[in-house]
């Protein structure tokens, strides 16, 4: 006889825990701030996989510090399964054994303490990711058993409103909700009505009205004020040897300087290459405060953003024709989805790194930092997925010497991913370096493999203020070696150069120096950008941009 | 170096000293004292192996406005922060003496001469005062400085501009209180004690350097303005604070009397009227001052666009 087998083991074990929260929960899943810690220890058990919303944008950081105050003989060894641990609490936790394992994608601020806890054995890595990757096995293997997201209101039967920076809650809420999890949110505010519902109370288990609004760290605003002649020389040969040459129209700039020097050049530089309505109509980018004057004059159809930006909130709702912006008048960032359009649809990712080999492998790791990966490497990489064609992922595929030693006559695009870095970057260090920190670093922290951002075979391009390396030029890896070092400057690797070598290789076009391009180096000068300080974001923003505090010049 | 046209326009926060010197007086008429040719850089700096710079980061001069001479000092942030060492203070000392010696010989060969035939000096402070390296020397330039201006006092004007990316601090910060007029932008900061310093002291709750609009509603120009430490604000460019100097060189000497902060017994009552009223309101914000001074929004006050700002405004009485 066949026995009686369960399907439902997750839901009876969601539904035990459930009954024993019950005492904290109110009207409308409400429960009260002095509660939460309780809460807490009733739904969670020793051993379960939480997740704790944050990524480099906004925290769920109430909710974090709670966990942290939790019966440690009631609560331990916790499989923490979340985008990124910058808060000191996240730590914290593993400092006090409530949490034992870890899978991430980003470190930040605490890089340097989840080296030193997986040295010192008090962090069990499980392993580092992109943030794509992450969210793609919370659907497979790490599904959340609890999660403690954010969001800025609630009503009055739990419906949540995440708005501009929705980012990764729509993701951790369906992964967990629909294994039959917990999901608890902290609000900055419980209102009558909210503007749109972008989680719907049957999806979320309790709600507690924070003591104080959810941090938001403004990780995407570059102050005008601090980009360099050397940057804007950088931005120049990007503008004109690459964003002309190629077309590139569908972009991901990341975060750092010099894409901030472009986005501030289009308006002068990129009007005078007449490349308006030619490059970077299309973006998937955070609401970069830097993008203002180009989106002002008219040169970006459409913006996907992965989160918010602080203070670009009411100038993101006064331009919808640009933003995905909802019925209720305010933008959605949904990191997710533009991941998905940074990995599959962009024509080029362009940003800077810390660290470039000799064989073009870049890195952002330090020898003592698990600084984790982000979302850099699902753009900054040719999807092999890729099937549709634009005129600049053709252009670039066609010029690949090596792509008929892989699929012979076949004929197929390839991504621009592009690394521009200066050849000796902050405190002087040389970027050019015969081997990465990234080694040392997965020797000390144990780690499987050396954290590469970016593989050197996804790489085409390297801008320093020598000038571009076209690897996508380059027919065997002796090739990219020379091309490497011809750009490389008075680095370690750079000084091997061979000036006879970079001569053939310029005639070749293999490599640009800013003569060969035509960029006047007296040119790249401050008066390139079209802000040159906050106050005049602001300016151009018709005073919608309202930057914080601590970014202001006036 | 840019024209002279191409330099009007200019930012004068992204100026260089030698652009902004240049720019401020007519085309063409700038001569350079102690100039980079001349390569006299700081003996101190060398000793320590440190770079030196050949103007030593002040830019010295006279040029003409109108039919004004006009001394220049600019001193140049991006070379130790503008810090005044012993040859950049000399070069200072020098050019105040040659002012005064110039004014002296006009009144003695042309006792008919204009206003406006009289020369001024314009000083374009970027620093945070003493250089560290050569701190004694750095000091007594201060001193030197001050003591010239007591010399000019009454015979040529000395009028500040403050603009630039480090602002105006340490005892820099003291002696553009001394001169006669004070243009500001509302990018330019004045002020002692840097904020830096300030929270290194005293705490992040007491001031909070990273706290930009709180640094400048502060020490920034608007706030200036509003308590009367500097008597104008203009627009950020090299052609405003140049418009400015204009005015005020056409101007008679004992005009200035009037725009000074400090140097007579009204003005220190006036002062110590300041000192009474900090101590009955115990402001805990650059915001209840500016409330005080009758400007309802103080928030708004300090967003609106610069020429709102200077139609609106109320200003301090004391």
């Amino acid at each position: 006889m066949k026995t009686q087998k369960k399907w439902d083991n997750l839901a009876t074990d969601t539904a035990e825990r459930m009954a024993a929260a019950s005492q904290f929960i109110g009207n409308g899943k409400r429960v009260e701030p002095k509660d939460i810690v309780g809460l807490l220890e009733a739904v969670i058990r020793p051993g379960d996989r939480v997740n704790i919303e944050g990524n480099n944008q906004k925290q769920a950081d109430f909710l974090a510090e709670c966990l942290l105050k939790v019966d440690k003989s009631k609560i331990h060894d916790l499989h923490m399964v979340q985008s990124a641990v910058p808060l000191a609490a996240h730590l914290d936790l593993f400092e006090q054994g409530i949490a034992k394992k870890l899978d991430f994608a980003f470190g930040g601020p605490q890089a340097g303490r989840v080296a030193k806890f997986i040295k010192e054995g008090k962090l069990e890595l499980g392993a580092i990711h992109t943030y794509l990757e992450l969210f793609a096995r919370y659907f497979l293997d790490l599904t959340p058993k609890v999660s403690l997201i954010c969001a800025f209101e609630a009503d009055r039967e739990g419906n949540l409103y995440t708005g501009f920076n929705t980012e990764d809650t729509p993701v951790i809420v369906e992964a967990t909700k629909f294994r039959q999890g917990i999901v608890i949110a902290q609000v900055n505010k419980i209102v009558d009505k909210l503007p749109r519902v972008d989680i719907p109370a049957g999806w979320v288990d309790a709600v507690v009205e924070s003591p104080r609004p959810f941090f938001v760290e403004p990780l995407f605003t570059r102050d005008p004020a601090l980009v360099t002649n050397n940057q804007i020389l950088l931005g120049m040969l990007c503008l004109k040897g690459i964003y002309a040459e190629y077309g590139v129209q569908r972009i991901n700039h990341g975060i750092g300087f010099l894409t901030s020097a472009i986005e501030l050049m289009l308006p002068t530089y990129g009007e005078e290459l007449g490349l308006k309505g030619k490059v970077c109509t299309h973006m998937i980018l955070n609401p970069h405060p830097t993008m203002i004057p180009a989106i002002e004059e008219g040169w970006v159809d459409t913006i996907h953003c992965f989160g918010g930006e602080l203070g670009m909130e009411k100038y993101v709702a006064a331009r919808p024709d640009v933003f995905f912006v909802g019925p209720d008048g305010t933008l959605r960032s949904n990191r997710a989805y533009a991941q998905t359009a940074g990995h599959y649809a962009l024509d080029m990712f362009i940003g800077g790194t810390l660290q470039i080999d000799p064989y073009g492998n870049s890195s952002t790791a330090t020898a003592n930092r698990v600084a984790g990966f982000g979302g850099a490497p699902n753009m900054g990489c040719d999807p092999k997925g890729r099937r549709h064609v634009t005129q600049s992922w053709l252009k670039c595929g066609q010029e690949l010497p090596s792509m008929p030693e892989q699929i012979g006559t076949m004929p197929r695009g390839k991504r621009l991913v592009v690394q521009g870095i200066e050849t000796f970057g902050e405190g002087r260090d040389p970027a050019f370096v015969e081997e990465l920190d990234a080694w040392q670093l997965a020797k000390n922290a144990g780690l499987d493999l050396p954290p590469v951002m970016i593989y050197g075979d996804d790489v085409t391009h390297i801008v320093t203020e020598e000038g571009i390396a076209y690897l996508s030029r380059c027919k065997d890896m002796e090739t990219r070696m020379a091309a490497i070092r011809a750009v490389a400057g008075f680095t370690p690797v750079g000084i091997n150069a061979k000036p006879e070598e970079t001569r053939r290789l310029r005639d070749a076009k293999i490599v640009m120096t800013p003569e060969d391009l035509g960029v006047d180096r007296d040119r790249a000068t401050r008066d390139m950008l079209a802000a040159k300080n906050i106050r005049d974001l602001v300016t151009w923003s018709g005073g919608l941009y309202e930057p914080p505090a601590r970014f202001r010049n006036w | 170096m840019s024209k002279w046209s191409t330099l009007q326009s200019r930012s004068f926060l992204e100026s260089s000293a030698r652009e902004r010197a240049l720019g401020l007086v007519d085309e063409g008429t700038f001569t350079e004292f102690v100039g980079p040719f001349d390569r006299r850089t700081s003996p101190h700096l060398e000793v320590l192996g440190e770079a030196v710079e050949f103007d030593d980061g002040i830019v010295t001069g006279v040029g003409k406005v109108g039919k004004t001479p006009v001394f220049v000092i600019s001193q140049e942030g991006r070379f130790i922060g503008g810090a005044v060492g012993e040859v950049g203070g000399a070069k200072m000392v020098g050019t105040l003496k040659a002012a005064i010696a110039f004014a002296d010989k006009i009144a003695a060969e042309f006792p008919n001469a204009t206003d406006e035939e009289k020369p001024v000096v314009v000083i374009s402070f970027e620093t945070g005062g003493v250089r560290l390296h050569e701190a004694n020397a750095g000091l007594l330039a201060h001193a030197e400085v001050m003591d010239q201006f007591q010399r000019a006092r009454g015979k040529v004007p000395v009028i500040t501009l403050i603009g630039s990316k480090v602002g105006c601090f340490g005892g820099m910060g003291f002696v553009a209180a001394a001169t006669d007029a004070i243009v500001m932008s509302e990018f330019g900061r004045l002020g002692l004690t840097g904020p830096e310093v300030i929270e290194q002291e005293m705490g992040k709750d007491e001031f909070d350097s990273a706290d930009r609009a709180l640094v400048y509603r502060t020490t920034g120009g608007r706030h200036k303005y509003v308590m009367g430490d500097c008597n104008a604000i203009v627009d950020d460019t090299i052609a405003a604070f140049r418009a400015e100097v204009v005015k005020l060189a056409k101007l008679p000497v004992s005009a200035f009397e009037a725009m000074r902060r400090i140097g007579s017994e009204a003005l220190v009552a006036k002062q110590l009227k300041g000192v009474a009223l900090a101590a009955e309101m115990q402001p805990k914000d650059a915001r209840d001052v500016w409330k005080h001074a009758g400007n309802a929004d103080p928030i708004a006050l300090a967003n609106v666009p610069l020429d709102e700002f200077r139609s609106t405004v109320k200003r301090l009485a004391l």
